[in-house]
């Protein structure tokens, strides 16, 4: 479009502003709701893990499971914590909702794109978060002798995963233009992350057999790749590597959401909206 | 049939009060800690009685205390001081013989499940108010030809229109055959049709059943039609209690005037000594039908008392060339909204 | 009770009523049941891996910990079907002033409330869960046999447990205007429900099994079937139900005078 393009460049950027500023102010709204939220979101699943290694190593006896001590474990829940609370949110159910109520058609008549928009103004809680988190993470890794660098690389690639989480749900949420039930295949997509993002359990104590199944998806850069690299049981090297698997995720995952919203987009236009 | 009282009121107050909340954190802190806390009135002292089988109009701008009024003699919400009594029942207490013989309707909210066919919905009243079987069967057979709904019986509520959907509504309300019937904007939203035929079938439900019915509506051509009397709130007082037909005699009349000048406000009332806002030049009850001998003369209405109509118009004429006059009886949608702007002036 | 053939009627129209609904609303029977497999299957893959690093967990070993998740799983199935979506509808009865007409019905109004909605299709995993205990009794040390008929009681006992809980965390309604937090805040804590309790540590077990007793949902009567309760557990269970049922009596109370004393 011509008129657009004369439009200063940095006008593209009003809006993803303005809609960073909307969702943030929106999820805070009422604030002792969000700090419930996010203390809740963050608590339970650490209390449940650290249950499971009290009964592992404190009352069942074991020294080591697959080469971690239980200082070692607990060190992992409480950092993966951090992170699990970066991990994407729920937004990618609000596009299968927009679909299936319709009201869609009301972002179509806006010039800005709506997976994208809807990502925005969600992912701006989750940065302020993503700040607060990395501050602690930074504290605490000085209290306890870790490379407050890593921390801040380990912050970025949750962040990435974040974006990968999105794309994935957005591509998934797209069935929504075919099948009413969309939102339960969100569903089924976040069990299966919180089992392979390793936000239960760190993926290392998978049986050897069985590791190939974490490391054949990109969940893993949720939240136990940006521990592992935290906690210094990943190398620079190994970290670097691992961002390179990242963002070609994040290029497949951009394909992906092209594709499926563009077959998707295409059909429901066709059916009159 | 000689008429009792089945509803009585005696200087019902009804306050309440509802949590102050500051901005920000303080705010929402200071709500848990020690919330205060602003009180309004929403009854300042209401009075009267109701007779069994009357039609009764509730009338009021929004706000005037008409659906208080109603939460409390359906038993919803205690009045805060006064006696309201009805059937011989403290509606507060809700006794279960209480509940079974009144019904609330209200056209905002809707009681029947929307994603069950209305036949379904209505079979669940039956049970809750235990109606037999039959007695049950026959009264949905009159209700349905009244209304003429009963090709909908079995289609989802959701897909109805929101004109069948309200006469659903109204049948499930009716079901069990209240003595009183409570309704809150029943033709709320409907078009002229609906709202006509749900009027008509309010009357003849009123006539035939002699249930005992108050409404409430901002539609004027509901209590106009339907009502043998009305009552008015205003700020939670009420200002008047009579049939709806000595409202519009005993109030003003229109006195419409046309000239051959264009005085201002301001000089018709140095001439009639009226008020500014019983003068009116631009709009009114008939506005669309001033130019209809041709003329660019724009009519011009006074309101008036009766006994001021003579004097009015002889001092009109003493100033001005009068090309054309007439008397009008206003509307009860005139009077109405006069009173409520009163209440602002 | 005269009055209780009113009630007995009504739900079976309800019961009805759901059909009907259900009938209407097909398609999402494989949904749920997908959901639901997929649920289970991470469970058992959570407990298979650790399990894979040790034969016994806090006196449990594998296959009772999986006997404990068909009873957990069949208990939970049960509330899902009658009472769930009832529980998330409450805040909306509330706030938008629907409980204005359950009041003027002649029944009581927190009965027409919680009987409204129920998954019908739920059943399944009722019948699954069940599948799963029968599977794993042999080698989880289960007895069988009449005992069988005690898995109906205990399945009792954890249903009216979830609903007692649920309702304390949703009769905050009447409070505050959003509370599906509170809402989100009781299934985060049920994620303690999904493991046997014998796992946690003395603090957090004798929360699960007073203050806030998710633990009756599914651990005890895991437990109860597997080995047994102690009788001052017997006591425990029935004391905390009661102080439950006070609790959400009185505040059932408060909060309609709340609600009447608020609206105009």
């Amino acid at each position: 479009m011509a008129e657009r393009s004369l439009k200063p460049s940095w006008l593209r950027w009003v809006w993803r502003v303005a809609a960073l500023k909307n969702g943030f102010k929106d999820a805070t709204a009422y604030r002792i709701e969000f700090l419930f939220e996010v203390l809740g979101a963050a608590v339970v699943p650490a209390a449940i893990q650290w249950v499971l290694w009290y009964a592992l190593f404190k009352v069942g006896g074991m020294n080591e499971v697959a080469g971690m001590t239980y200082t070692d474990m607990v060190q992992y829940t409480l950092v993966s914590l951090l992170f699990s609370q970066v991990r994407g949110g729920d937004h990618d159910f609000e596009l299968s909702e927009l679909i299936r109520s319709g009201q869609l058609s009301n972002y179509l008549l806006r010039p800005v794109g709506v997976v994208e928009f809807i990502y925005i103004r969600g992912v701006a809680p989750k940065l302020f978060i993503a700040s607060i988190c990395l501050v602690i993470g930074m504290v605490l890794g000085l209290f306890f002798g870790f490379d407050p660098m890593r921390m801040f690389g380990a912050m970025i690639m949750a962040l990435v995963g974040n974006i990968i989480h999105y794309q994935i749900g957005a591509a998934l949420a797209s069935t929504g233009f075919y099948w009413e039930e969309a939102y339960s295949v969100l569903m089924v997509k976040n069990m299966i992350v919180s089992l392979l993002s390793g936000e239960l359990i760190p993926l290392n104590i998978f049986p050897e057999s069985l590791q190939w199944i974490w490391k054949s998806t990109p969940f893993y850069l949720y939240v136990f790749g940006p521990v592992q690299y935290a906690l210094g049981r990943w190398t620079h090297a190994e970290f670097f590597m691992q961002m390179g698997i990242a963002s070609l995720w994040l290029v497949a995952g951009w394909l992906l959401v092209k594709i499926s919203w563009g077959l998707g987009m295409r059909r429901y236009l066709s059916l009159g909206g | 049939m000689t008429s009792q009282t089945v509803i009585q009121v005696r200087d019902v107050r009804r306050s309440f009060r509802s949590p102050k909340k500051e901005e920000g954190w303080k705010g929402t802190l200071g709500l848990l800690v020690s919330p205060k806390y602003e009180s309004h009135e929403a009854l300042k002292g209401v009075t009267f009685n109701i007779e069994s089988g009357s039609f009764v109009g509730l009338i009021g701008a929004n706000g005037a205390g008409k659906t208080t009024l109603l939460k409390i003699l359906s038993g919803l919400i205690p009045p805060s001081s006064g006696d309201a009594q009805v059937l011989g029942f403290e509606p507060f207490k809700r006794p279960i013989e209480f509940r079974q013989s009144i019904s609330l309707v209200m056209g905002q909210k809707a009681q029947l499940w929307w994603d069950l066919p209305a036949v379904d919905a209505f079979d669940l009243i039956r049970a809750i108010y235990e109606i037999p079987t039959k007695t049950y069967r026959d009264r949905l057979g009159i209700l349905t030809d009244l209304m003429d709904v009963k090709k909908h019986l079995n289609t989802q509520i959701r897909r109805l229109s929101l004109g069948e959907r309200m006469k659903m509504e109204l049948i499930g309300a009716l079901l069990h055959w209240p003595q009183v019937i409570f309704l809150d904007e029943p033709t709320i939203g409907l078009d002229v049709l609906a709202a006509h035929k749900l009027r008509e079938f309010l009357r003849v439900f009123n006539q035939q059943e002699k249930a005992t019915i108050i409404l409430t509506s901002h539609n004027m051509d509901d209590i106009e039609r339907l009502c043998s009397r009305i009552l008015i709130l205003r700020s939670g007082e009420m200002i008047y209690d009579g049939p709806p037909g000595k409202l519009t005699r005993e109030g003003e009349l229109m006195l419409r005037v046309r000239l051959m000048q264009t005085p201002t406000s301001e000089e018709l009332q140095a001439v009639t000594g009226l008020s500014a806002k019983s003068i009116d030049l631009k709009t009114g009850e008939s506005a669309g039908e001033e130019n209809e001998d041709g003329s660019d003369l724009k009519s011009i209405y006074f309101h008036v008392k009766q006994d001021q109509v003579a004097s009015s118009l002889q001092k009109l004429m003493s100033k001005y060339q009068v090309v054309d006059m007439g008397m009008e009886e206003q509307s009860l949608e005139k009077v109405i909204q006069r009173l409520y702007e009163d209440e602002r002036g | 009770m005269a009055k209780m053939s009113r009630y007995i009627d009504s739900l079976k129209v309800q019961i009805k009523n759901n059909f009907v609904r259900e009938a209407v609303y097909r398609s999402n029977f494989i949904t749920m049941v997908a959901v639901d497999l997929v649920w289970m299957a991470v469970e058992f893959s959570l407990f298979s891996v650790i399990y894979s690093n040790t034969p016994v967990l806090a006196g449990w070993t594998k296959h009772q910990v999986f006997f404990f998740l068909g009873v957990f799983f069949a208990s939970d199935a049960l509330f899902t079907t009658f009472f769930q979506r009832n529980f998330w509808q409450f805040s909306d009865l509330v706030n938008k002033g629907e409980l204005d007409i359950l009041l003027t019905k002649p029944v009581h109004p927190l009965f027409l409330a919680l009987t409204r909605w129920f998954n019908l299709t739920a059943w399944f995993n009722v019948v699954l869960g069940v599948g799963v205990m029968i599977r794993f009794a042999p080698q989880a040390g289960f007895a069988g046999g009449w005992k069988w008929l005690l898995l109906v009681f205990w399945l009792l006992v954890g249903v009216f447990s979830a609903v007692q809980i649920r309702f304390a965390f949703s009769i905050w309604a009447f409070w505050t205007e959003r509370s599906w937090a509170m809402s989100r805040l009781y299934y985060q804590f049920f994620a303690f429900a999904t493991k046997p309790d014998s796992l946690y540590p003395a603090m957090i077990r004798y929360s699960l099994m007073t203050a806030i007793p998710f633990a009756f949902i599914g651990s005890v009567p895991a437990r109860a079937l597997l080995h047994g309760l102690e009788p001052r557990e017997y006591l425990q269970i029935t004391l905390v139900l009661i102080a439950f049922m006070v609790f959400n009596t009185f505040f059932w109370r408060r909060g309609l005078r709340r609600y009447q004393s608020a609206s105009s």
